[in-house]
């Protein structure tokens, strides 16, 4: 038996999956300090199960907490920016593209360095002792704590990351410290935003992972406990603490997941409506469709991989204009249940306009009695059209495509889709993301610097492919799931020459009964 | 027209595409444009028409391997260093910039320095596209000496080339970017109006706008977009207009070799039927085959798309898994003369094949 909890911004879900069946599963709205909502929903599900804590062989957990603290620009610590790559960048110093807001929130603490290395090992320029101990000196009487230490092509040699890093610590013995080297490939503008990103949430990842655990402790659960990642494969908790920011998007991947697991459906477009928006992905062959562009999250651009979602400003929660014509972006949000007018609130909502158009029966259905029939038909159309407008840009030909409906506001839809083959509306579909957590993934990395001058490249790669596969396999992945989702080869031409660096990714599904470790 | 910070975004998406591959990212290049136009307000793009026969124009660009673009971060005053090095050097001021190629970052760098110094860019470049080298520019083959030319690395040391020919001039300045860090910024082929005139390629950089905005607004699968793409090619200089496969990224190797990033994709069809496409690179998309087959080949463009966006995705941001379209697109008629032919034909880069128009061959 395994539990998955999704703590999104509105409700806190868990689940008790037996393999692949849901045993039980429960959504609360998500406290204030989000803690109180793990609390009750983890003890909901074992009340409702009547099963003993013993029995529970691991704890999944999905958590959109580090993703919406980097969108609200909250719980951001300040962070230093080591970047060296001076003479290189004059005047394009650290976090200069990003948003006002969150490079405020932030701190603008830029500390452009000599250092780093060309793309064939010789120094850009030297480390400069001076400077490095100056730019210390700075950022320890700004009293920082948290920094993020980017070095030209660290990909290939992070030695300058690390020298800076090792001396930070030396000085600030309490330094929360990202090396920008943790967050792989070349694009040292988006692996540094990444190692920023990361680094200005260390604190509050700690907070979080010990809540988490302590929730679980308290309850007798003493098996591992994982937390989801971008790719859909799971962490060790402990993992989190240091890199938070690799939790990012975990969410979409966990719905679309939950999505394919409860319709048995491999292709499809999942269309997943909360409070405030609906997300839509895209199922192939079972997996999320990744994006290709240049991810942005919170504003800022990252080297992250994360699925393909068309976020539309619709959920459940959505302001509705006087006419009925202009629904969302803005919406009530969690306090739905207090604002809405089906609630006892004074706001017209989307969910109101379902209620009186007569298709759902939530709350005080005669609050929305006096609505006027135009304004009310007027907008429900509304929202399928826009649904409609969204999957149609989504949709990865010209053919109709199933749709599955999840999330809790997926009473919105209230006829047929045009876009749509057929809908789904799977049972448990109001908790679709914590059975993607309980059914997450497992990963195998394998990472070494060949010459190919002593192996050809191919048989490299297949080898790096064969360890990787072992690693998934130990972590608990069967066989036949295994999967290549990355290559990457750098350089490291001070190696030697025809010298590569080749790290090879492999995701597979987790073993029914198993779950042993995650990266 | 004028161009302003407002037009930047769409330029730059036009000439990625028309970038094939090349150009170098476009971020940074981006980032700066817009500060310095914020600053200096709008640069006029000067058509060739009015162009005074005795202005005095140069070519400016960065030249090297576009992967270290991503690395080896361009700062705000090498454009300006090499530039007024340039003008010391001939001893007299430029009225006019222009660039070499209408590529990624490239079509940028131009329209940044000549905002700093308030002269106009001409809409134009020396090659419709984007290629590796400096003797396949229409300067250089119209017989355009690219010497005197000045070059700036990113620690600011600047270095003057007087070398005869362009071929030597290549190895040149290649042997500088390769041992200052993979990328330059440089300035050559001085020129009066006139010659300019008789050596441009005409109209790219507001054609490279058009397409920007027309990409942008067409944003969404490659499929949808190529009917009117295809309308939208047929009505500029590059005519013919194919999309030649779809399909997910399963192999990508380049490495930097000689001051180039060199190497090759392979692209599996969305079809499992179909044999995958194989793509050689040399910093741009140069030759696209499926088995034996040619589907297009240097100088014709060839274009790699995200293929739910059509986003134009560069050789350097090229990844495993990646699921893409590729577009192939006739090149200006300038490039399919013998003269032209005899620099940028498959065989120079190496290819034991002759160039067929993209037209020509089988679809």
């Amino acid at each position: 038996m395994r539990i998955g909890i999704d703590v999104g911004g509105t409700h806190t879900d868990a689940v008790i999956m037996d393999g692949n069946s849901v045993i039980t599963s429960t959504k609360v709205l998500t406290s204030a300090d989000v803690m109180e909502g793990v609390a009750n929903a983890l003890d909901t599900v074992l009340r409702d199960s009547g099963l003993p804590s013993a029995q529970i062989q691991s704890v999944m957990i999905g958590t959109t907490q580090f993703t919406n603290a980097i969108i609200e620009r909250r719980q951001l610590a300040e962070t230093g920016v080591f970047r060296l790559c001076l003479p290189a960048g004059r005047g394009l110093p650290p976090m200069v593209d990003w948003p006002d807001d969150i490079a405020d929130a932030v701190g603008r603490h830029a500390y452009p360095l000599h250092g780093g290395y060309l793309y064939d090992g010789w120094p850009v320029a030297d480390l400069d002792e001076d400077e490095i101990d100056k730019a210390i000196a700075d950022a320890k009487a700004k009293g920082l704590k948290n920094f993020a230490v980017a070095s030209a092509f660290s990909p290939m040699n992070a030695e300058p990351e690390q020298t800076v890093a090792a001396r930070l610590k030396q000085a600030i013995p309490d330094a929360h410290i990202t090396c920008s080297q943790s967050f792989g490939r070349l694009g040292l503008m988006e692996r540094e935003n990444a190692a920023v990103l990361n680094a200005t949430l260390l604190q509050f990842a700690d907070t979080v992972v010990s809540a988490f655990l302590d929730a679980l402790r308290t309850r007798n659960l003493s098996c591992p406990v994982f937390i989801s990642q971008n790719d859909g494969t799971l962490m060790s908790a402990d993992f989190v603490r240091a890199f938070p920011a690799l939790t990012f998007a975990s969410g979409p991947t966990n719905s679309l997941r939950g999505a394919m697991l409860l319709t048995g459906l491999e292709d499809a477009i999942v269309v997943d409506i909360g409070g405030t928006t609906s997300d839509i992905g895209v199922l192939q062959g079972g997996f999320p469709r990744e994006s290709n562009a240049v991810i942005e999250v919170g504003g800022v651009r990252t080297n992250f991989r994360m699925p393909d979602i068309q976020a539309l400003g619709l959920g459940g929660g959505s302001l509705i204009s006087a006419d009925g014509e202009t629904l969302g972006p803005q919406s009530v949000g969690h306090r739905l249940t207090t604002e809405g007018l089906v609630f006892g609130g004074n706001t017209l909502t989307a969910t109101d306009i379902i209620v009186a158009s007569g298709h759902q029966q939530i709350g005080d259905v005669s609050a929305v009695a006096g609505l006027a029939p135009d304004l009310v038909e007027t907008a429900r159309r509304k929202m399928l059209t826009i649904l409609d407008r969204g999957i149609d840009m989504m949709k990865p030909g010209a053919v109709d495509m199933p749709v599955i409906l999840v999330g809790g506001g997926s009473i919105l839809v209230t006829g047929d889709l045009q876009a749509a083959s057929q809908v789904h509306r799977p049972e448990h579909a109001g908790v679709a993301n914590a059975i993607g957590a309980a059914i997450a993934q497992v990963g195998g990395e394998s990472e070494k610097i060949v010459s190919y001058q002593s192996i050809a490249r191919e048989d490299a790669i297949a080898e790096l492919r064969t360890e990787a596969d072992a690693r998934a396999l130990g972590a608990g992945a069967t066989k036949e799931s295994l999967r290549v989702v990355d290559i990457e080869e750098t350089e490291v031409p001070y190696m030697g020459q025809d010298t590569m660096r080749v790290r090879v990714k492999v995701i597979g599904e987790l073993a029914s009964s198993t779950a042993e470790a995650g990266t | 027209m004028k161009l302003g910070a407002e037009h930047l975004d769409d330029l730059a998406l036009g000439s990625v595409f028309l970038a094939t591959g090349g150009g170098g990212d476009p971020h940074v290049p981006i980032l700066r444009t817009h500060e310095v136009l914020k600053r200096q307000g709008p640069v006029e793009l000067l058509t060739p028409e009015d162009l005074p026969d005795d202005a005095f124009v140069a070519a400016i660009g960065n030249v090297g391997a576009p992967t270290v673009s991503l690395e080896l971060l361009p700062s705000d005053d090498e454009a300006l260093i090499a530039l007024e090095a340039f003008e010391t050097q001939m001893g007299r001021k430029l009225d006019a910039v222009v660039s070499f190629e209408i590529g990624g970052g490239n079509s940028l760098i131009p329209i940044m320095a000549a905002a700093s110094r308030g002269i106009p860019v001409v809409d134009g470049d020396g090659m419709g596209r984007a290629l590796p080298e400096a003797q396949m520019m229409t300067y250089a083959i119209r017989g355009i000496p690219s010497p005197p030319a000045l070059a700036c690395d990113y620690a600011r040391n600047v270095t003057l080339f007087t070398t005869k020919g362009t071929d030597v001039y290549e190895r040149h300045i290649r042997a500088l970017a390769m041992s200052s860090g993979g990328m330059i910024t440089t300035v050559e082929h001085g020129m009066t109006g006139a010659i300019l005139k008789d050596a441009l390629i005409p109209g790219t950089v507001s054609f490279a706008l058009k397409l920007g905005t027309f990409l942008r607004e067409h944003r969404g699968q490659a499929t949808a977009l190529f009917d009117p793409l295809k309308q939208l090619i047929a009505d500029s200089i590059y005519g013919e207009c194919r999309l030649i496969h779809t399909g997910k990224v399963v192999d990508k190797s380049t490495r930097i070799v000689g001051g180039f990033d060199v190497g090759n994709t392979i692209v599996e069809g969305f079809e499992s039927d179909q044999p995958p496409v194989e793509i050689d690179i040399k910093n741009e998309y140069l030759l696209a085959r499926r088995g034996d087959q040619v589907l297009a080949s240097v100088p014709d463009l060839i274009i790699i798309v995200d293929y739910e966006t059509s986003e134009p995705i560069n050789a350097e941001r090229l990844r495993y898994g990646q699921r893409i379209a590729i577009f192939a697109i006739g090149c200006p008629d300038f490039y399919r003369s013998a003269d032209a032919l005899k620099a940028v034909s498959p065989r120079h880069f190496g290819f034991d094949l002759d160039y067929i128009p993209l037209e020509r061959l089988p679809s």
